[in-house]
Order: C-alpha cells, then sequence, then structure tokens
C-alpha cells in the first residue's frame, strides 16, 4: 500500500455509501487504476455491502403479538375487543389447540424439576466452605434487590391469575373441563418447583443457581398464564388462526 | 470499477407529509386504546424491527422478548410521540436503545470485554489479503456481526442492512451524522477483518 493510499480511505467509504462526488469520483479511480490494494480494499467493502443490504429480513414468531395483545388487556390499557362467538366447527378446533397448547408447557414444565434439584444439589456443593468471604454488606443488597424483582414477579403472577380468571368468565366457561384439568396439573407442578426453590433459597441465600432456577420457575409461569390468557382470546373471538400459531410459537420455544 | 450505488430500501422510505398524517391518525387510534390499530402498527413494523433485534443481540430467543417490551414500551410512550420523525424511526430508536441497554447489561453481567471503536484494525493488516471471494457468504456475515463493538453494530445494521441513511441512522441513534458515518466506516474495516481471517 502505498503512502498517500490514507488520502483515499474515506473516498473509498463514500464510494460504497454512493454518496462520493464526480470530481473525487475521478479522482478516486485513477488511483484505483494503479493500486491493487485500494482496489481490493474498496471490492471487500462493497461486497459487504451488498451481501449486508441482501440480509434476509427475519420473522418474528405469531406468539409474541399474542403476548403483547395479552399484556395490554391485562393491564387495561387497551379496549376489550368485541366477543365473536365461536361456530361448533371452531371452537372444536380450538379445544383441540388448546388441548396442544397445555401438552407443550406441560412438557417444558416437566423439565423443571429434575433441572432444579441438579441445580440445588450443586448450589449446595459450590456455597460449601465459601460463605466466610462473602461481604455482609453486599449480600445484603443483593437479598434486597432479589427479593423486589421477585416481588415483581409474584404481583405480577397475581395479576395474570385473575385476569385469567375474568377472561374464562367472558369466554362463557371458556375451557372445556379435561384441558382445564390438565392446565391446572401443569400449573401445581409449576408451583412445586417455585415452592422447591424458596426452600433452596431460605436454606442457601446466597445460591446464585437457586436464585435462577426459582427466577426461572416465576417466568414460566408468567409465560404460561400469559398464553392461556391469550388462548381463550383467541377462543373467545372464535379465532383458529391465532390459535394455531399460538401452539406453534410454543412447540417452537 | 466499482459502480457508485445510491441506497434506496423500503426501510428507508420513512414518508412524507402523506406518510406523517397516517402515521399520526394510526398513533391518535392506538392511544384511545384501540387494539386493532396497534395491531396494524406491529404488524407494519415488528418484522424490520426483529431483525434488528436478531441482529445486534445475537439470537432470536433474546430478539423475541426485546421486540415484546419494545411494543409495550412504545404503546406507553405513543402519548410522547409528536410526528417529528417517522414512526418507523421513532421505533427504530426505541429498539435500539433497548438492544443496547441490554448488550451493556449483559456486558456487565459476563464481564464480556469488548472492543472498542478506537482499535480500528490497520488496513494494512488486511488488506493485503483481502477477501479470497467477490461474493460474502450471508452466514459468515450473520456471524461476523456479532463480533462487532456495538456502537458500529447499531450503525452498521440500520445503513447496510436496513438501508437507511446516515442522517436517518443519527437520528435513530441520537448521534451526529458524522459519527454515523465513521460508525458505518469502521464497522465495514473491521467486518473485512473478520472475514479474512476467517477464510485464511
Amino acid at each position: 500500500m502505498m503512502v498517500e493510499c490514507t488520502r483515499y480511505r474515506t473516498s473509498i467509504q463514500e464510494l460504497v455509501d454512493g454518496t462520493l462526488g464526480p470530481i473525487r469520483r475521478a479522482e478516486l479511480d485513477l488511483h484505483l487504476d494503479q493500486c491493487d490494494g485500494c482496489r481490493a480494499l474498496a471490492s471487500d467493502l462493497q461486497a459487504i455491502h451488498d451481501a449486508a443490504a441482501s440480509l434476509e429480513p427475519l420473522e418474528p414468531p405469531g406468539a409474541v403479538w399474542m403476548q403483547i395483545a395479552g399484556r395490554l388487556r391485562q393491564e387495561g390499557r387497551v379496549s376489550a375487543p368485541s366477543i365473536v362467538r365461536a361456530t361448533p366447527r371452531h371452537r372444536a378446533v380450538l379445544l383441540a389447540l388448546a388441548a396442544a397448547l397445555v401438552l407443550a408447557i406441560g412438557a417444558s414444565i416437566l423439565l423443571l424439576l429434575p433441572e432444579f434439584r441438579a441445580t440445588r444439589e450443586q448450589a449446595g456443593q459450590a456455597t460449601t466452605g465459601e460463605g466466610n468471604a462473602t461481604d455482609d454488606v453486599t449480600v445484603q443488597s443483593v437479598e434486597a434487590e432479589f427479593r423486589l424483582a421477585e416481588q415483581h414477579y409474584q404481583n405480577a403472577i397475581n395479576k395474570l391469575e385473575q385476569a385469567a380468571k375474568l377472561d374464562q368468565a367472558a369466554a362463557g366457561g371458556g375451557i372445556d373441563p379435561q384441558t382445564a384439568a390438565v392446565l391446572q396439573k401443569n400449573l401445581q407442578v409449576i408451583d412445586q418447583a417455585i415452592a422447591e426453590s424458596r426452600a433452596a433459597l431460605r436454606s442457601e441465600p446466597q445460591s446464585a443457581p437457586a436464585r435462577d432456577s426459582l427466577f426461572d420457575a416465576l417466568k414460566r409461569k408468567v409465560t404460561l398464564l400469559q398464553d392461556t390468557i391469550a388462548l381463550m382470546n383467541e377462543m373467545r373471538k372464535g379465532n383458529p388462526a391465532g390459535g394455531a400459531q399460538l401452539v406453534e410459537g410454543l412447540n417452537k420455544s | 470499477m466499482i459502480p457508485s450505488k445510491v441506497t434506496a430500501h423500503p426501510a428507508a422510505a420513512t414518508g412524507g407529509p402523506a406518510g406523517r398524517a397516517a402515521d399520526m391518525a394510526l398513533v391518535e387510534r392506538c392511544r384511545n386504546g384501540d387494539l386493532a390499530a396497534f395491531e396494524e402498527l406491529y404488524r407494519a413494523h415488528a418484522g424490520k424491527l426483529f431483525s434488528v433485534a436478531c441482529r445486534m443481540l445475537g439470537n432470536p430467543s433474546d430478539a423475541e422478548d426485546l421486540l415484546q417490551e419494545v411494543f409495550l414500551s412504545a404503546h406507553r410512550k405513543l402519548e410522547t410521540f409528536r410526528g417529528e420523525s417517522a414512526l418507523g424511526t421513532w421505533l427504530y430508536r426505541l429498539a435500539m436503545n433497548q438492544c443496547l441497554d441490554f448488550l451493556r447489561s449483559r456486558t456487565a453481567r459476563t464481564n464480556q470485554v469488548t472492543g472498542t471503536l478506537d482499535d480500528e484494525p490497520g488496513l494494512s493488516d488486511t488488506a493485503s489479503r483481502g477477501l479470497a471471494e467477490r461474493t460474502v457468504a450471508r452466514m459468515d456475515l450473520e456471524r461476523a456481526l456479532v463480533q462487532l463493538p456495538e456502537g458500529c453494530r447499531a450503525a452498521f445494521v440500520l445503513h447496510d442492512v436496513e438501508g437507511f441513511e446516515h442522517r436517518e441512522v443519527a437520528e435513530a441513534l441520537g448521534i451526529a451524522e458524522g459519527t454515523s458515518k465513521s460508525q458505518v466506516h469502521k464497522a465495514r474495516l473491521r467486518l473485512r477483518a473478520i472475514l479474512s481471517a476467517a477464510k485464511s
């Protein structure tokens, strides 16, 4: 590379940007004709720019909108959609979707317990013998932040449970008894994971894996309740496509 | 010889007065609690914002969570939207701020060391090697993108991937137009170094 090449760096970038004026373009062309290094640089930067411009747009899963709509309804920030009763055929499709949703969530929840038990054992081993090295003030401050975060989740769960009950009532009984029973069972499993995480934290308050496990369980409960509300809304609207998107999103996650 | 090219990307078409009026009408319906209007807004912009979030964060799962937060935050902040910029630009700005916050908190959590804009790879290091081919594989580029420092990654994604002009990138990121140019240019050089190293 020639010493004068540094003069042309900006011009090369502006050439790629498409903003290089004709006079400087002519000057740059002269230089590129005699400088292999700058010509290679210009070609490479143009290739990078072209590849970037051709990257495909990515589509978010359908469940994202369902969860946003669920949160907005739950927080009372939007007016409730007009209730459209499902036809018997739609209702049968939606009940099948509800069953698929419950099974998909159930499978993921069942993973929580062994995962949690393993992390609790690791936590027990990891924290043995290092308690004296921990600074009390730091521990207290982390504890306080943790309690706040846990409270935040718990408040969200309480509101969601309330909203789910209201939604079910508004849907005219909502989910059929069999699906409701499976859903209830899944909630019990996740509640058990939450209870075990809390018990572990009481005995090992500094255990990061136990905290992660508790947050994970709380987050899954929030997601389960949000998705349940979203599905009930789709059932109420008689929208099998929306329900299918929701179940598909859950199966991918 | 490389053709001079003026980018004309759909995302960069942020709308004239008619577009702004349509934006304001949609925003007004959303402010009144119309969920269908907000879904319309979501459908119009979610794909682009999700693409940006995926490329900024490096994984779709985090991008989904972030997209949800961006739209919930947008709904809360619609009261403050005055139509001074296009709705799309306003949403990009919200999304980019949340991406950058997320990356900073992830870096803080993992103590991950990222490069700064000052440690630009020297041209002399890479010019002689160059890229082996004149086409860059999209997958290689996607992988290389996440290795960029967050500031120049943001500018590059908006300018070269999404097709915004530097003026719009500056507006979306809250930086000067000259800074946008400088960051995009540094990003390209850094990508060239990463891609060349991967090929050699």
